[in-house]
């Protein structure tokens, strides 16, 4: 049988179901296009299935089973025991419910979902290749929503067995005696902390001199000393060289022997942007792997690329934001990505959000910026929680307008959406400081480094400035 | 492969431009179309547009400089290779930029079309400070908020200021946050940046740059560039040979807001709704100028650059002054005293919008014989205009306000309209100074005799 000989027709074609996928085609949907989504492996994408969400499940067992068990000082005493199945199931339920509700979503939409790998075979069509054959499908916009999927280590392929990728780490059958965990960057930071927490033994090994190099120094230092308190070793300045001779634990390049069940390899992502035949398209990526993209995500006038495989950090909520900003302009809007700020928070312990430019950013950009650190020991709430490392920074530029937000802290993932507001709508320090926030709540910390900032902290002593 | 864009001839046979801005930096990625320089020309500046899709490659001029028409002023590497060779290409020392994506050409010679762009914040520096839907306003009506002025708080920029920025011309906004109520008076010399009245017999809506944002400019030395540079030679210039003497006078302007209400009316009564709001009380200010500068042609004049000779000019040409982010931009109604008023009204409504969004033409600044400044509607009573060089004259109106005048021996309260008008001393003395005045505030005491003409 000769199967996508004559291709079928879309209006429009979006290539990847996850949280910039799906949402383009939701929205270009709902903008009266016929819209065909193809999902080579499930809806959701990486995000849903085997990223975020999984991997928020998991840190909300461990955190609750490690809180459990040190409730002694708020006067509770108790002995949790783990249900390592249960636990997983708590995952797949969670997946299951968002990725239905994905699914069911589209199909009120009318967006057709194909299951399939896609290849451009011309600059204006795309074959879909599944177990029965290719079909070809031949559209008027399409929009590259791909994602990205993990480095892999040359010396450490991963095996699914004693070598996982972050994907095998979320969804281990047993709770492993020990792990060392390859890449100190937030998902590694995330998983490590998570299953140290469950009782297992961490080791976290970075080739960086410090954990979590993509955030602020202060940042990280409040995270590491935690990982400390909870027993994980944190090994900087170290590669991964392999497993040991013995294959009982992870050979590092300067000899030494890390033990470890399981090797779990977490060191980056690259961009899905190499199995799509491009070329057919006339389009190369840059050499990074990311796509060239205009303000409206445009490649080229009918070709849109967003998400992880645009410039940019590979976040969820960047790539649905991107979505929004391609439909638009495929619908003839005007339409461009511009944010002040694309807010990140790692679900480590404490948490951390941060959102916008930090005081070293601004000077590097040539903007002029001051900032004012809040201690979490000086805020009620985290008392109360008796959670008190981290704090709350401000960053204002030259003309007081707020720049910047750093947060480290219990919940302080919730307080981004505050942050982003704020920066967004180019709030100033009084503006900031002139809201009421409630009491008492962990927000209250953003206030008082607003009021910091402003010189004029309440709950800080500051001896007053005197004139003349 | 790399694509040199060379200074295109944007005037009228122009051969020099100014690089005003850069929109775009090395390393940046644009696409075809796109503007990316501010070029300024004859006082008129125009943004050209990006010849290919691609990644800039190098930046040959600087901001500030002038520059020859045919000069090579910025390269791009359009991403394509005459061989498949990534690496290969004249930027191969820039082995660290991105190249970029951008079709190479399978679908045959069929140039791309056009992609739509709109203006967006920089990657780097200070951002425009406005909120995510007065940006997305100004998206939609393609307002560049990076040369916007705000008028909120610290400069924000208010979605006002973009619809306001995207209907230069257009009729009554409502929005008058800037209504000078009490402003001290103007002082020191003109012309002020003054923009047209747009709306309300007394409420004309100010455009200039916003009050927070005046005069911000930190401490050191900074070049003049663009419209400022050529405001500034102007003036050094009219300041330096021309001896001005400035009259000030005030009158009642009832009768001239009760005649353009009137006209209004009867405009909107057969349907010419456009027509009613571009008639502002400029309009029949101007209509008064052009009857009186017709009745004494040695105004409508000027004393030849070598101060041996003057020139009358045959026709009334009337300069308006518009103010711009940029600056003062003064572009020119043609014979604006054989015109009645409907056709002076529109193109006084159409000249100040293509000022204020820089679309006006080189063409349409030039020939002014004689110039109107309306800095009242920034507030302020009296001011001492400066004349521009080639030209003999400039009246200036303050702001329309109730003050107490005495009529018929009572003092009593009326909307009074000041006028001031500066006169190059060397070819006006005082009484034709004063005739011309009177004759202007005659006018606009008794709207009617403009039915006389000249």
């Amino acid at each position: 049988m000769v199967v996508g000989e004559i291709p079928e027709s879309t209006g429009v074609l979006v290539i990847g179901a996850g949280p910039g996928g799906y949402a383009a085609a939701l929205r270009a949907a709902q903008a009266g296009k016929a819209v065909t989504l193809v999902e080579r492996d499930a809806v959701g994408g990486t995000c849903l299935n085997v990223g975020c969400i999984p991997s928020k499940a998991l840190i909300g067992a461990a955190t609750l089973f490690h809180d459990a068990g040190h409730g002694a000082s708020l006067g509770v005493v108790a002995s949790p025991t783990l249900d390592w199945p249960g636990v997983q199931s708590h995952l797949q339920r969670s997946v299951e419910a968002l990725t239905s509700g994905v699914r069911q979503l589209l199909k009120a939409a009318k967006v057709s979902v194909v299951t399939g790998t896609a290849r451009f075979m011309s600059p204006t069509r795309v074959a879909v290749e599944d177990d029965h054959g290719l079909r070809h499908y031949e559209f008027d916009d399409c929009i590259l929503a791909t994602g990205s999927r993990p480095m892999a280590l040359p010396d450490l392929p991963v095996d699914g067995e004693r070598v996982l990728d972050s994907t095998g780490a979320l969804f281990l059958t047993a709770r492993p005696s020990s792990v060392a965990v390859v890449g100190g960057g937030y998902i590694g930071v995330e998983l490590g902390t998570a299953l140290a927490k469950l009782g297992v033994t961490v080791t976290i090994v970075e080739l960086a001199e410090r954990i979590l190099p993509e955030l602020d120094r202060g940042l990280a230092q409040v995270v590491a000393k935690r990982l400390r308190e909870l027993g994980v070793t944190v090994l900087t300045g170290q590669r991964a060289a392999g497993l040991s001779a013995d294959g009982l634990g992870l050979a590092l390049a300067d000899g030494t022997v890390v033990d470890a069940e399981k090797v779990i390899v977490a060191v980056g992502r690259v961009p899905n942007s190499d199995t799509l035949g491009l070329d057919h398209a006339g389009v190369r990526p840059q050499p990074n792997g990311r796509l060239a993209v205009g303000p409206d995500r445009r490649i080229s006038r009918h070709l849109f690329a967003i998400g992880d495989l645009t410039d940019g950090p590979a976040l969820a909520h960047k790539a649905t934001a991107e979505a929004e900003v391609a439909v638009a302009a495929l619908c003839g809007e005007p339409a461009a990505f511009d944010p002040a700020a694309i807010p990140a928070v790692v679900f480590s312990d404490p948490e951390i959000a941060t959102v916008g430019l930090t005081t070293a950013a601004a000077e590097a950009a040539g903007i002029p910026a001051s900032s004012f650190r809040f201690p979490m020991g000086a805020n009620a709430k985290a008392r109360i929680l008796g959670d008190t490392a981290g704090y709350a920074e401000v960053v204002v530029d030259g003309d007081g307008t707020v720049i910047g937000v750093h947060l480290a802290g219990p919940h302080v993932s919730e307080l981004a959406g505050e942050a982003a507001l704020a920066i967004e709508m180019a709030a100033t320090l009084e503006d900031l400081a002139g809201v009421i926030h409630p009491h008492p709540t962990v927000s209250e910390a953003v206030l008082e480094a607003a009021l910091g900032a402003a010189g004029h902290p309440l709950h800080v002593h500051r001896p007053p400035r005197r004139s003349g | 492969m790399t694509v040199r864009f060379a200074l295109p001839d944007v005037g009228e046979g122009l051969h020099e431009a100014e690089i005003v801005r850069w929109l775009v930096g090395v390393g940046d990625t644009v696409v075809r179309d796109q503007p990316i320089v501010e070029v300024l020309t004859d006082k008129a500046q125009v943004e050209l547009p990006s010849p290919a899709a691609g990644t800039v490659a190098a930046v040959t001029v600087a901001e500030g400089d002038i520059v020859t028409v045919g000069t090579v002023i910025v390269e791009i590497d359009d991403g394509s290779a005459p061989t498949a060779a990534p690496t290969a290409g004249p930027t191969a020392a820039s082995t660290a930029m991105p190249t970029a994506s951008v079709p190479i050409g399978t679908e045959g010679a069929a140039p791309p079309p056009p992609v739509p762009t709109i203006p967006t914040g920089r990657a780097s520096g200070t951002r425009p400070k406005a909120s995510p839907s007065t940006r997305r306003l100004a998206a939609r009506l393609g307002v560049d908020l990076r040369t916007l002025p705000g008028s909120g708080p610290g400069g924000r920029i208010l979605a006002a200021d973009v619809e306001t920025a995207a209907r230069p011309g257009g009729p009554a906004t409502t929005a008058a946050p800037a209504a000078p109520a009490t402003t001290t008076e103007t002082a020191g010399p003109a012309p002020v940046a003054a923009p047209l009245p747009q709306a309300g017999p007394l409420g004309p809506v100010p455009v200039a740059r916003a009050r927070a944002t005046l005069g911000q400019l930190p401490a050191g030395t900074h070049p003049l560039r663009g419209i400022r540079r050529l405001t500034a030679a102007s003036m050094a210039q009219t300041w330096s040979t021309t001896p001005h003497i400035t009259g000030m006078d005030e009158v009642d302007a009832t009768a001239l807001l009760e005649a353009r209400k009137r006209l209004q009316a009867s405009l909107r009564d057969s349907g010419a709704e456009a027509e009613a709001a571009a008639l502002t009380p400029l309009v029949l200010l101007a209509a008064a100028v052009a009857r009186t500068l017709r009745r004494y042609p040695l105004v409508n004049a000027a004393v030849d650059p070598d101060g041996t000779s003057v020139t009358v000019r045959e026709r009334v040409n009337l300069g308006i002054a518009v103010a711009t982010p940029d600056g003062l931009i003064v572009p020119v109604v043609t014979d604006a005293d054989r015109r009645d008023l409907v056709s002076l009204a529109l193109e006084m409504q159409r000249l100040a919008g293509a000022a204020r969004d820089r679309t006006v033409s080189a063409e349409e600044l030039r020939g002014g014989t004689f110039t109107l400044t309306n800095y009242g509607a920034l507030g302020g009573r009296f001011a001492t205009p400066l004349i521009l060089p080639g030209q003999a004259g400039i009246m200036g109106f303050g702001a329309i306000k109730e003050r107490p005048i005495a009529v018929d021996g009572a003092v009593v309260a009326r909307r009074t309209l000041p006028v001031v008008f500066s006169a190059d001393h060397r070819i006006i003395d005082g009484d034709l100074s004063v005739a011309f005045q009177e004759t202007v505030l005659g006018y606009i005491a008794e709207p009617l005799t403009l039915l006389l003409g000249a």
